[in-house]
């Protein structure tokens, strides 16, 4: 059974997980180098990475003993649907009420 | 950066009809969604619509009235989630202005908790790149007020 998953604004809405992806948009790093950026605990480093990645937003991948993190373009893609959702969304309510709008005038 | 979706739209109606069709429950329905909105500020007030399996969307738009200035501003949150208690922030302003024996009329949604970071969309991978401009021009609406996908 898949845990219900963060969705891409949740994700990103927390500072830690900006700074990962930020840090990220520079160079593919390895858990541990991405560790040394943040005042926290190892395994609270681990939770925001996993986070990261059931999300989306980056691969893990092991090469020899380490594990390296790499951005991936899934999770930004549910944050641009979500932007072109409401973008279309408002534009069709917007059609609607001047619809209904122009009808009132009619009837004057 | 702007990081906002905004619409910018005219119509040939006075200002205080254009107002009743943002502020009465029972015209918002017409357009928008069924909704217990009420033109209080602090009011808590929900949208309903279908849920959207696609995006994990509960169909609940979950809404605050901040700022209401009669037939010039309203202002609302906008909080949508999965259903599971978790939301996503974001807000909701109109703008009326009277112009031209109508009403000119702005829509800004904006600040989409984390939407910050989304310029480091500049520094990645030019496969996607394509994707990259067209969030970027979402986010940057051209000067007319409108924003081009």
């Amino acid at each position: 059974m898949e845990q219900a998953r963060f969705d891409a604004f949740q994700v990103i809405a927390d500072p830690s997980r900006r700074q990962m992806l930020y840090l990220l948009s520079k160079n593919s790093l390895t858990i541990n180098a991405l560790a040394e950026n943040f005042d926290m605990s190892r395994p609270a480093v681990s939770k925001h990475i996993k986070v990261l990645h059931d999300s989306g937003f980056i691969s893990i991948e092991d090469i020899g003993r380490e594990r390296h993190c790499t951005l991936q373009e899934a999770g930004f893609k549910d944050l641009q649907k979500w932007l072109e959702y409401f973008d279309a969304f408002w534009a069709n309510k917007l059609e609607k009420l001047g619809k209904l709008l122009n009808d009132k005038n009619k009837k004057k | 950066m702007a990081k906002i979706i905004q619409h910018q739209l005219f119509y040939p109606n006075p200002v205080a009809d254009v107002w009743d069709y943002l502020t009465k429950p029972e015209l918002m329905a017409l357009w928008l969604m069924p909704t217990n909105f009420e033109p209080v500020v602090g009011h808590e007030f929900q949208f309903t619509t279908k849920p959207m399996a696609d995006f994990d969307f509960d169909g609940i738009f979950h809404c605050k009235v901040l700022e209401l200035t009669p037939h010039k501003t309203l202002s609302y949150s906008w909080d949508f989630g999965l259903g599971n208690g978790i939301l996503n922030k974001s807000i909701v302003n109109w703008t009326l202005t009277a112009k031209d024996n109508g009403t000119a009329l702005l829509l800004v949604h904006r600040g989409f908790e984390g939407s910050e970071m989304l310029p480091i969309f500049d520094a990645m991978d030019k496969g996607w790149l394509g994707n990259i401009n067209k969030i970027l021009r979402l986010l940057n609406p051209t000067e007319d007020g409108t924003s081009k996908v």
